[in-house]
């Protein structure tokens, strides 16, 4: 039998620290002077007593987690906190029903973007300002999982990224604490820089910390209908493509840049693809928008770098809508959107590293095809790849494309048409937020989807932001027996 | 320095038999009194002409089997050359096609694709109908010829699973092919009788029964009517239903000797995936049609099993515009597109074996994150599968979605919309026929696709047919040095 305590005794720090985040909005309700700073503070009541009753009633004596725990305690972590966040949503200005809310929460802490909440301008800015907190507070949560937890379950090929001196799996939690010392402070200096570039160049206050937030952590709300799209400012638009841009570099090599040593971040495989990815996407839709749309080449520029950073990152913010581009901008889109950015970062999606793992597997197999004796390892970083490694970013590619192929598929089932249900699936596995076509691209809100479709694609959020394996294990049958 | 004569020698013979197959057509024409049969004896003439001079003038000085770059080439070379030269009764045939219409038609029979650009097929010259069949049939005798004697050698993305035992031990390409494509040969044809017969008892006319008989086995998918089977009854449909899986699966198989008193055939594992697969999508759509668009229990199974088992074998005939079918169908359709028959079939696509695999190594992934330290085998038909063999598929499937969505774009910049890209990049890949949407969906015609566009596209049904590195090889640098 798995010991529950140390588990649940974690997720009740974590509902503690949620507890905590809720007095903000509320102070920023009552300072504004609007009655929902009670629905705030009732929430936070709840969730602390949950939270220190779990921290309390599960009282042990555990100095290491096991590989199972491990699992459990990041599951249930994203899960619990997914629902205690809906509370303000419920019972809110907004009126959300319960399904509404869980989906709005999910989407917030899986950083993915996605809303069922019209009219945001007149909104108070309690309820906007805790949208864009859960945004912040799941972006550090992923960086953290994705550096300290996920590399030591060995999740997906991320064993790669096993810091040296920590070979298992029960040194999670000791090391999560020393790396996310580090990253919290890169993320925080980060989302400062950024609220206060923001307003410099122009935003209100409160809009520039809202959208700092939600940048940096990639997760896309925004404080109007139309996102950025309502500022209509160049320089607002190119500060926060930097930020979602920063957003999804893996954080890890930030301490390097403090330390001036660019050529790490420079030389790193990865951030080279990440950025090269980008660059072409941004080029062949720049062209387009000024070939086909006749945009002048500033605004084309401005609109086409923005969109394909946002989808690629997977942030979902929007300076122009793009719902009526088709062809060659769209499909760019649409398969950026499986890219997803750098392991170790924010953002979601298949990972370029793991298409640098298959990509380098494929050149050595096609050099093989014709020196069928000769020995080639493929390598990532100068470091060659083991094939366990490679079988599991193989197994991680196939389980998140079946992921996507069953999600569409069962969205279809509940009457969804074909873009809606397969740019649906892609954009909640992703952690993307909008999708394309008429109901659920940019500008509109998953509001009139019905509510089973709203259940399924928070599952696929949380699914994607887990990186699938990590629910799908509690699956097994074996995980329960010892 | 490669020594292209032996390549050209083989392509020069391959060349006459293909002139000598353009006979067949030439004579239907004649004997119904159709003045195209001129069209193709002088086309005919052409094709023999050259293959004459190409045997005659490179005929290799000894009988040293060929080398491994010889052997892709020459294959490469066969499917390119032989597409262009059966353009040619199309081209100067009375439907006056263009020579890109022409070249995607040959492209498309060949590669037992079956996409047409040619509307009107009730009223066309018997002769241009009985070509396409043939094309049909000629493609899918020589996938499987290659699939079993020429693709294990070369190794081409896990293949080398399936060498004839006895050439386990050699790199060369030996003329064992004679003696294989022989036993083959025969059972495909048997084959072919048998469903020609069939569908004639069905209620087709004896013209009809032999072309679709031939579109059948071949999974090609080219038919004499352009509604294609729904012009025919339920009992057609079904005998169409058997050719077609017989058309899918592995043909090496059949004439695999009874061992310990069982047939291998009913043993093989990727039978069994294969045929499960097809069952279970073909009960769920059948539900889906008899529960959401109310349609009889009965012909909701026809049309379900039919275009189930077509897209899966990635024929392409279509029993009913199922593009209609709402948004959960046209999902499925669209991830079906991408699986495709067994190996050492006439099938196209990733193919039941890979997904095996696939599959397998997401369970084994899994596995390894409960137990970080066990040793997990992947095992195929109770074998256990080489690491070379692992990673060639792995190989393999990550080129083919790569060249997938790389071509997607392609199709998006030569003007076609999202959708009509998208599914029309994986039906070319995987040899399939229809897309989705109401351009190239199974009620539609690929008449109306912008000219680069069907370039594009057959290049991708040759770069499919050739399980990709066939052809990719030939752009590589080391391939042409030494």
């Amino acid at each position: 039998m798995i010991d529950f305590r140390p588990v649940l005794q974690i997720v009740g720090v974590i509902l503690c620290l949620l507890a905590a985040s809720m007095v903000v909005p509320a102070a920023a309700d009552l300072i504004a002077g609007n009655d929902e700073w009670q629905v705030f503070l009732i929430s936070t009541f709840v969730t602390a007593v949950a939270g220190l009753g779990l921290v309390l009633g599960a009282q042990s004596e555990f100095r290491t987690l096991s590989v199972r725990q491990t699992y459990l305690a990041t599951a249930l972590g994203w899960l619990a906190p997914c629902l205690f966040a809906a509370l303000p949503l419920m019972f809110g200005p907004a009126h959300l029903s319960a399904v509404d809310a869980v989906f709005e929460a999910t989407s917030g802490l899986t950083t993915t973007g996605s809303t069922v909440i019209a009219g945001l301008q007149t909104m108070p800015p309690g309820l906007l300002l805790w949208r864009a907190l859960l945004n912040w507070m799941g972006g550090i949560g992923v960086i953290v999982m994705a550096v300290a937890v996920l590399p030591t379950l060995n999740i997906g090929g991320m064993q790669v990224f096993r810091l040296q001196g920590s070979s298992a799996g029960d040194r999670a939690v000791r090391r999560s604490a020393r790396v996310g010392a580090t990253i919290l402070g890169v993320y925080v200096s980060l989302s400062a820089a950024l609220a206060l570039a923001l307003w410099l160049a122009g935003m209100p206050r409160f809009d520039a910390l809202v959208h700092a937030m939600s940048t940096i952590s990639t997760g896309g709300f925004g404080t109007t209908d139309t996102s950025l799209g309502a500022f209509n400012s160049g320089a607002i638009d190119m500060i926060a493509c930097v930020g979602m841009v920063l957003g999804g570099i893996p954080y890890l090599l930030f301490p390097q840049i403090a330390k001036g040593r660019w050529r790490t971040i420079i030389g790193d495989q990865q951030v080279r693809w990440y950025l090269g990815l980008m660059a072409l996407g941004a080029l062949a839709v720049v062209l387009w928008l000024m070939i086909e749309r006749g945009l002048d080449p500033l605004a084309a520029l401005r609109h086409g770098t923005f969109t394909v950073v946002s989808v690629m990152t997977g942030t979902g913010l929007v300076t122009i809508d793009y719902s009526d581009w088709t062809g060659l901008p769209a499909a760019v889109l649409f398969f950026l959107t499986f890219v997803g950015g750098c392991a170790g970062s924010a953002t979601a999606g298949i990972k370029v590293f793991r298409l640098n793992l298959l990509f380098a597997n494929a050149r050595v197999q096609l050099h093989q095809l014709l020196r069928p004796h000769g020995v080639e390892i493929p390598s990532f970083n100068h470091k060659p790849i083991s094939e366990e490694i490679l079988q599991s970013a193989m197994g991680f590619l196939f389980v998140y494309v079946l992921g996507f192929a069953v999600l569409s598929m069962l969205l279809g089932f509940l009457g969804l048409d074909f873009l809606t249900a397969i740019s649906g699936a892609a954009a909640a596995i992703s952690n993307l937020g909008p999708g394309l076509g008429e109901a659920i691209g940019p500008g509109a809100t998953f509001a009139p989807l019905p509510d089973l479709a709203k259940l399924l694609l928070a599952a696929g959020m949380l699914f994607g932001r887990l990186e699938m394996f990590v629910l799908l294990v509690l699956f097994v049958p074996n995980f329960w027996k010892q | 320095m490669i020594d292209f004569k032996p390549v050209i020698f083989v392509n020069g013979i391959l060349l006459i038999i293909l002139a000598a197959a353009m006979g067949i057509p030439a004579l239907a024409d004649s004997v119904s009194g159709d003045p195209d049969w001129r069209v193709f004896a002088v086309s005919a003439m052409v094709s023999m002409f050259i293959g004459a001079a190409m045997t005659l003038g490179a005929q290799p000085a000894s009988h040293r089997p060929l080398s491994t770059r010889q052997a892709f080439l020459l294959t490469a070379m066969a499917w390119f050359l032989l597409s262009g030269f059966a353009a040619l009764p199309f081209i100067f045939s009375g439907l006056d096609l263009s020579v890109a219409d022409g070249v995607f038609e040959a492209a498309s029979g060949f590669t037992t694709t079956g996409s047409t650009v040619i509307v009107g097929l009730d009223d066309a010259p018997r002769g241009i109908l009985l070509w396409r069949a043939l094309l049909n049939w000629l493609g899918g005798l020589g996938i499987i010829v290659m699939a079993v004697a020429i693709m294990p050698i070369l190794r081409i993305g896990g293949m080398q699973l399936f060498k004839m035992e006895s050439s386990d031990k050699t790199d060369k390409v030996k003329p064992r092919i004679a003696q294989v494509a022989a036993s083959i040969g025969l059972v495909y044809v048997t084959f072919t009788t048998v469903s020609a017969v069939a569908l004639w008892a069905s209620g087709m006319t004896v013209f009809e029964a032999v072309c679709h008989a031939f579109a059948a086995l071949g999974t090609g998918g080219f038919s004499t009517s352009d509604q294609s089977l729904a012009k025919w009854g339920a009992p057609t449909q079904w005998v169409a239903i058997g050719a077609m899986l017989l058309g899918g699966m592995p043909f090496a198989l059949f004439i695999t000797p009874w061992k310990h008193r069982q047939w291998p055939f009913l043993k093989d594992s990727q039978i069994r995936w294969f045929l499960n697969f097809v069952a279970f999508f073909a009960l769920v759509l059948a539900f889906w049609q008899w529960a959401y668009n109310d349609m009889e229990p009965g012909d909701a199974l026809t049309h379900a099993t039919f275009n189930v088992v077509s897209v899966v074998t990635t024929t392409g005939f279509a029993s009913t515009d199922y593009n209609a079918w709402g948004g959960f169908a046209q999902a499925v359709f669209f991830i079906l597109l991408f699986i495709g028959g067994c190996t050492g079939s006439t099938a196209g696509g990733v193919k039941i074996f890979r997904w095996e695999v696939m599959f397998k190594l997401a369970g084994v992934h899994l596995k390894r994150l409960l137990y970080p330290r066990g040793i997990f085998v992947v095992a195929f038909n109770d074998r256990r599968l080489p690491q070379s063999v692992l990673d060639s598929v792995l190989g393999f499937v990550t080129v083919f979605f790569l060249t997938f969505a790389v071509f997607a774009l392609g199709l998006t910049m030569a003007g076609m919309d999202l959708i009509s890209a998208i599914t029309g990049s994986a039906q070319a890949l995987s040899n399939v026929g229809p897309g989705l949407g109401p351009i190239i969906g199974p009620a539609g015609n690929y008449k109306s696709v912008p000219e680069a566009a069907k370039w594009i596209m057959a290049f991708e049904m040759i770069l499919g047919r050739l399980e990709l590195f066939t052809v990719i090889v030939l752009f590589t640098r080391s391939f042409w040095r030494e």
